[in-house]
C-alpha cells in the first residue's frame, strides 16, 4: 500500500483538513500579522476604513510601558510557574510516590490529575475563592480578610497555574521513572551509593529528556492559559498581572484597538514560535519513539 | 502506577542490598509520606470549597460547615443556565466530529500514501499545535464579521480545528501501527480506498480515534475566550461564559457558583476515566491546548 507515486486519492482525503487549518488556523495568523500594522478598530472611524501604517503601532509599541512590564510579566509567569514550576512539582511528585506508601501516593497522584483535569473555568472559580478576602488560604495563614489574590497576585496565579499543570508532569515523570533499568538502580544500591547520590548521579540524568520535554511543553500551554488569569484577576490590580495574551484581549476588545491588538498578538506567535520550534527540536533529538511510547504508556499502568 | 515503580525498585533486588536499606527507607518513606500528604493539601484545600460549598445553603467564599441542601444544583440549571450547557455539549460535539472527520482522513493519508514535502508538512502540523489560540481571534473575529458568522456553528468549527493538528498525530501514530497486510488483502479483492478505510482503518484505530475526539472534545468544552468573543448570541453562549456573568453578577449566588462548576466539570472528569480505563494511553496530553 506504500505508494510509489502520487495519486489523486490523497488530494481528496487531505482536502478537509487542509482547507480547515489553512483557512482558520494559517490564514488568520498571517492575516493577522497584517493587521499588526494596520489602524484597525473595533468601533470608531477606523473600524471600517483602516489602512496601513507602516511602523506607526511598533512606534507605540515600543514606547508602551504597559507592554515593557507585560512582556517581563509574561516572561515570569510563564518561566517561573510553568517551565520552572510545574516541571518541579512533577517530577518532585512522581519521585516522591516511588518513596511513600501506596496509598498515599496514590490519593495525591489522584488528586493532582483530578487537579489537572479540571476545566480552565473551574480552576480560576476555586483558587479565586480558595484566595480571596476571606477565602481557606488566608484564613488559614491567620488573617481572613486578607486578600491574598489583591496583595499578592503574581504570586497567586502562578501558584493556582502549577496546581492545574503539575499533574500532566507527574505523569511523564512516572512514566519515564518506570523507564529506568532495574539493573542499574541494583547496581548503585549494591556499590553503597547513598539515596541522594542516586538521586542526583543516576535518577536526575536518566531524566534529562524528560526534564527538558515537560519544562517546554509546560512553557507552552502556560502561555496558553490565558483563562485562568484573566478570570482570576482580569490583568489587575493595577496591570500587575497584564500577560501579553490578556493585554492583547484588553487592547483588542475593551480599547477597541483592534490592529496594536494584532501586533501585541504578532509579538505571541514570535515568541511562541521560539519556543515551539525549540519543542520540535528537542523533541526530535531526544529519541522520540521513546518518548512517545511513554506518553502512550503513561496511562495505561 | 506508583505501586508497579515500588515493586520494580523493591522486590527484584537482591536479598543482600535489601538488607542494607533497611535503615533507610524507614526514615525515609515517613519523610515522602508527609510531604506527599502537605502537597496533597495543596491539591485537596481549593477543590474542598467547591464540594462544600455547592451543597452549603450559606456558602461564601470560606469553608464552612454546610447547611446541607441541594437547592444549589436546582438553582444553577435554571435562568438558562441548563441551555448554556447544552449550547457546550453541541459546540463541543461539532468539535470533535470536524476534528476527528479531517483528521482521520488526513491521517489515513499521511500514513500510507506517497506524499510530496511529507516531512516538513507534518512538521509544519506539528508547529500549528503549538501556537496559542489567543492570537487567532482578532483575524478570525475580523473574518467571522465581515460574513456574518459571529454565532454557534462557525464557533465550534473553529474549536475543531484549534485541536486538528493534534488530532493528526494521534491518529497517525494509531494507523502507522496497523500491519498492512489486510489492506493488501482488501486491495486483491478490488476494494477502493474508501471501503478499507470505512471496513478496515477506522475500526482498528478506533483507540486513536476516540482519543482524539476526546481531546478535541473537552478541548472545546474548556474554552472560554473563543466563544465569549466570536459569538454574538447571548443565548448560544457556552458554560463557560455562564459562569463567567455568574461571578459578575450583582448579588454572587456562591453555592450556585459551585454547583455549576462541578456539574460543568463532570463530563470531563468522566471521559477522561472512560479514556484511561479503555484505551490506555495517547491522551495524556489532554490538555495541551487550552485557550
Amino acid at each position: 500500500m506504500n505508494q510509489t507515486t502520487f495519486r489523486p486519492v490523497s488530494l481528496v482525503l487531505l482536502a478537509p483538513a487542509a482547507i480547515l487549518l489553512l483557512s482558520l488556523l494559517a490564514l488568520p495568523i498571517v492575516y493577522a500579522i497584517y493587521l499588526g500594522f494596520t489602524n484597525l478598530q473595533l468601533i470608531g472611524p477606523h473600524a471600517v476604513n483602516y489602512w496601513f501604517t507602516g511602523l506607526e503601532n511598533v512606534r507605540q509599541l515600543l514606547s508602551d510601558d504597559v507592554f515593557t512590564s507585560s512582556l517581563w510579566q509574561t516572561v515570569v509567569f510563564v518561566v517561573g510557574s510553568g517551565a520552572f514550576g510545574a516541571t518541579v512539582l512533577g517530577l518532585a511528585l512522581a519521585l516522591l510516590m516511588q518513596k511513600a506508601s501506596g496509598v498515599v501516593g496514590k490519593a495525591v497522584s489522584g488528586l493532582a490529575i483530578l487537579a489537572w483535569n479540571l476545566p480552565p473555568i473551574t480552576i480560576a472559580v476555586i483558587w479565586y475563592a480558595a484566595t480571596t478576602s476571606g477565602g481557606t488560604f488566608p484564613r488559614i495563614l491567620g488573617d481572613t480578610n486578607h486578600d491574598l489574590l489583591y496583595t499578592y497576585p503574581m504570586l497567586v496565579v502562578s501558584i493556582a497555574n502549577v496546581w492545574s499543570l503539575a499533574g500532566l508532569s507527574m505523569i511523564m515523570f512516572s512514566a519515564a521513572l518506570r523507564s529506568i533499568p532495574t539493573e542499574m538502580v541494583e547496581a548503585a544500591i549494591l556499590e553503597n551509593a547513598s539515596a541522594t547520590q542516586r538521586l542526583f548521579r543516576l535518577t536526575l540524568p536518566m531524566l534529562k529528556p524528560t526534564i527538558l520535554m515537560s519544562a517546554l511543553l509546560m512553557t507552552l500551554l502556560t502561555f496558553a492559559n490565558f483563562t485562568l488569569v484573566y478570570l482570576m484577576t482580569g490583568g489587575g490590580p493595577d496591570n500587575q498581572t497584564n500577560i501579553l495574551p490578556i493585554y492583547s484581549y484588553l487592547q483588542g476588545f475593551k480599547f477597541h484597538r483592534l490592529g496594536y491588538s494584532a501586533l501585541l498578538g504578532n509579538v505571541i506567535v514570535l515568541l511562541s514560535s521560539a519556543l515551539g520550534l525549540a519543542f520540535v527540536l528537542i523533541a526530535r533529538q531526544y529519541r522520540p519513539g521513546q518518548v512517545r511510547k511513554n506518553k502512550l504508556k503513561a496511562m495505561s499502568a | 502506577m506508583e505501586l508497579s515503580a515500588q515493586k520494580m525498585a523493591g522486590d527484584s533486588a537482591p536479598p543482600v542490598a535489601r538488607v542494607k536499606r533497611r535503615a533507610e527507607p524507614v526514615s525515609g518513606r515517613l519523610l515522602a509520606n508527609v510531604i506527599l500528604l502537605l502537597i496533597g493539601a495543596y491539591f485537596m484545600i481549593p477543590v474542598l470549597w467547591l464540594v462544600v460549598g455547592a451543597v452549603d445553603k450559606h456558602a461564601g467564599w470560606q469553608i464552612q460547615l454546610p447547611t446541607l441542601t441541594l437547592d444549589n444544583f436546582v438553582d444553577a440549571l435554571s435562568h438558562g443556565n441548563a441551555q448554556a450547557l447544552w449550547n457546550s455539549v453541541i459546540v463541543s460535539t461539532i468539535a470533535a466530529i470536524v476534528s476527528t472527520g479531517a483528521g482521520t482522513l488526513a491521517a489515513y493519508s499521511f500514513s500510507r500514501h506517497r506524499i510530496p514535502w511529507k516531512g516538513p508538512i507534518l512538521l509544519g502540523i506539528l508547529f500549528l499545535s503549538g501556537v496559542p489560540v489567543t492570537i487567532l481571534i482578532v483575524p478570525v473575529y475580523k473574518m467571522f464579521a465581515r460574513y456574518d458568522m459571529l454565532s454557534m456553528v462557525p464557533t465550534a468549527v473553529l474549536l475543531g480545528v484549534t485541536s486538528l493538528p493534534f488530532a493528526i498525530y494521534l491518529i497517525k501514530n494509531t494507523i502507522d501501527a496497523i500491519p498492512q497486510d489486510l489492506e493488501e488483502a482488501a486491495c486483491m479483492e478490488q476494494a477502493g480506498t474508501f471501503r478499507i478505510l470505512r471496513s478496515i482503518i477506522v475500526p482498528l484505530a478506533m483507540p486513536g480515534i476516540a482519543s482524539a475526539a476526546i481531546f478535541s472534545f473537552v478541548n472545546a468544552w474548556g474554552n472560554f475566550l473563543i466563544p465569549i468573543v466570536l459569538i454574538a448570541d447571548q443565548s448560544s453562549q457556552p458554560a463557560p461564559i455562564a459562569i463567567y456573568s455568574f461571578i459578575g453578577s450583582a448579588t454572587i449566588r456562591y453555592g450556585q457558583i459551585a454547583a455549576f462548576s462541578i456539574i460543568y466539570s463532570m463530563p470531563v472528569i468522566a471521559l477522561y476515566f472512560v479514556m484511561s480505563r479503555y484505551f490506555k494511553g495517547g491522551f495524556s496530553l489532554s490538555g495541551a491546548v487550552r485557550g
